[in-house]
């Protein structure tokens, strides 16, 4: 993306904030919807429209879950892992979703993303959906529950018959 | 059972109120209007004061208190910030407000707005929350173009404008100084205090800092008078409160009840609807993760901020995570300290170093691996995270881990002696598959 269109995008916000820096972690999401994820020139594009250094930039990157700074697949599954959804099964649900799209699992530190770069499983704390345990997000969006192996199979099969919506929403 | 949909006025309505014309017609904006027309920002300021009401995110601090902190004669411009970072594991409720009843929030970040001399408000929601924000975004235009919120609010030439501002996953954001450097465009690592927010908050301005359910629970104040705020629950603490209830019960969801009035039994039995057939209650994280854990002697404790304090725990942010007799304390011990492992911003070493070997040691427990003097190297290590760091992450670390180890050390000592502990059987919720984009 490129400091011109991100630009457009800070525009209309700009007068919302004392300080230009508060822009940048809007810069960076927004930045993240055409890819999914942010390049090192993204990166840089933001530092430019926002008048901050490409290091610090990345500093801020760096410092979120959401903001990607490498590749994910076309969708990114994310199942919560947190106590609520534990006792309701997450542990069983992430380890067959990491087997459905043969992605490591291995002990406190699973997911990746599928050989033909569909999906990205992931784990997340809590998504605040416990009532609905074990619960999973799917990108940014659409959060569900209780999910049962069975419906994230069929969650699966959904996203790959899907096109990712644009603009791409973590 | 004294449950009252006070905040969750759509539950009263019966009806979701997510656009203008129904909020309106459940009673909504009356509160705004009256304020702002007919009161002073002091008056306004009182009314919260006098009828008593508490912080919601957690700390439970007296939100007219906190309020008057914020210096009169400041030459700065003064802000009102929501938190709507929503991040404590097994807490639910603001995500109800945002998705079902937002002009709610809106109406009561306007009171509260005016309140102070606020002339810009800041809502801080979580990036997990799209959808959430999504419907708030559409709520705050919605109810800019119904004349509530812009250069003239309810015709009143008082001026305020709401800015919503996504995160991207951070629980150390929802820490109020944390938030307040996030919102700044700096990594969200919390800040030495003093200075407090009300004092030096954002871009050093005075700033009054709210949770969701606090500013939701203004408006009503105002309609129904804080008197009548004042006599529901107990004398310190008054009103409602949303509890979350989750984990081992077959009827998850959010409760609203009377402070005082509920024990922690009947929102579990009654209202969460106990445990599937043959289970029975073991272990109970009432106020959020954060907090001690409760065994079953503590199941008549009232539900309010003193009763809660007095049998060890604290309210907290009402996320009330239920275990039942199939858990495993250790497992759960240690799934919550890996969550504060991952948390830990980084800034203070105690917290960074320290969640992590709370981590390890559990993990080599759970393993088979563990030690009987793991459980005293544990509890040498409690004290040298907790109390020494810049923000309350590393104690609400510590209070869950510290407190299994002291109620049930039979099933650390078990644990250790037999090889480490089998991952148990997930309970199989038997409700079927809600949600997609909705939340609700």
């Amino acid at each position: 993306m490129t400091a011109d269109e991100i630009r457009d995008h800070l525009d209309p916000i700009r007068d919302q904030f004392a300080e230009e820096r508060s822009l940048v972690l809007p810069a960076l999401k927004f930045a993240q919807t055409e890819k999914g994820h942010v390049t090192r020139e993204d990166m840089e594009a933001v530092a430019e429209a926002v008048n901050l250094s490409p290091a610090y930039v990345e500093s801020i990157a760096s410092f979120y879950d959401r903001i990607y700074t490498s590749p994910t697949g076309e969708r990114i599954v994310s199942v919560c892992v947190s106590l609520s959804c534990m006792l309701n099964g997450s542990d069983e649900l992430l380890e067959h979703l990491c087997a459905s799209e043969g992605v490591p699992h291995e002990g406190n530190h699973a997911g990746g993303t599928s050989a033909d770069g569909r999906i990205t499983v992931q784990e997340a704390q809590c998504l605040g959906a416990c009532d609905r345990a074990p619960c999973l997000q799917v990108d940014a969006e659409e959060t569900m529950g209780p999910v049962s192996l069975d419906d994230a199979d069929g969650q699966l099969q959904r996203l790959r018959s899907e096109t990712a919506p644009r603009p791409m929403l973590r | 059972m004294p449950e009252l949909n006070s905040v969750y006025r759509h539950r009263e309505a019966g009806h979701v109120l997510t656009d203008v014309s129904s909020y309106r017609d459940a009673g909504g904006y009356a509160a705004l209007a009256h304020a702002i027309n007919e009161r002073t920002p002091d008056e306004v300021l009182y009314a919260i004061t006098r009828s008593g009401l508490r912080g919601r995110g957690g700390a439970g601090f007296p939100t007219g208190r906190k309020a008057s902190f914020l210096p009169k004669d400041a030459q700065l411009a003064k802000y009102l910030v929501c938190n709507a970072d929503e991040s404590e594991p097994g807490t639910f409720k603001d995500r109800e407000i945002m998705e079902l009843n937002p002009h709610q929030l809106i109406e009561g970040m306007v009171i509260a707005a005016y309140a102070i001399g606020a002339e810009r408000g800041y809502i801080y929601i979580r990036g997990e929350y799209e959808y959430q924000a999504q419907v708030l975004d559409a709520a705050i235009t919605a109810a800019r173009e119904a004349g509530y919120l812009g250069a003239d609010v309810a015709g009143s030439g008082y001026a305020l404008d709401l800015t919503l501002y996504r995160g991207a996953g951070a629980y150390i954001c929802g820490e109020e100084t944390g938030l307040l450097e996030s919102l700044e465009g700096k990594r969200g690592q919390p800040r030495l205090k003093p200075p407090f927010p009300a004092v030096k908050g954002l871009w050093a301005s005075p700033t009054l800092l709210n949770n969701v359910e606090t500013l939701a629970a203004i408006p009503p104040i105002i309609e129904q008078g804080p008197d009548w705020y004042a006599a529901m629950g107990t004398e310190k603490s008054p009103g409602t409160k949303i509890f979350s209830v989750s984990g081992h019960v077959t009827k998850p969801g959010n409760y609203e009840v009377i402070l005082g009035e509920t024990t922690l039994r009947e929102l579990i039995f009654d209202l969460a609807g106990g445990f599937r057939e043959g289970r029975s209650f073991k272990a109970c994280w009432v106020g959020g993760s954060s907090v001690p854990v409760l065994a079953e002697q503590h199941l008549d404790t009232p539900l309010d901020y003193e009763s809660l304090m007095e049998a060890g725990t604290f309210l907290g942010s009402g996320g009330c995570i239920v275990m039942d007799d199939s858990g495993c304390i250790v497992r759960a011990s240690l799934r919550l300290a890996s969550f504060y492992r991952h948390e830990s911003c980084g800034k203070c070493t105690p917290c960074r170093e320290g969640t992590g070997w709370m981590e390890n040691v559990l993990q080599r427990i759970a393993d088979g691996d563990g030690r009987m003097e793991d459980l005293e190297l544990m509890e040498s290590l409690f004290g040298r995270i907790g109390g020494n760091c810049l923000c309350a992450l590393a104690d609400g670390a510590v209070a869950p881990i510290s407190s299994a180890i002291k109620l049930f050390r039979d099933d650390f000592a078990r644990a250790i002696t037999n090889g480490g502990t089998e991952r148990p059987e997930p309970m199989a919720p038997a409700v079927a598959l809600t949600g997609g984009r909705a939340g609700a």
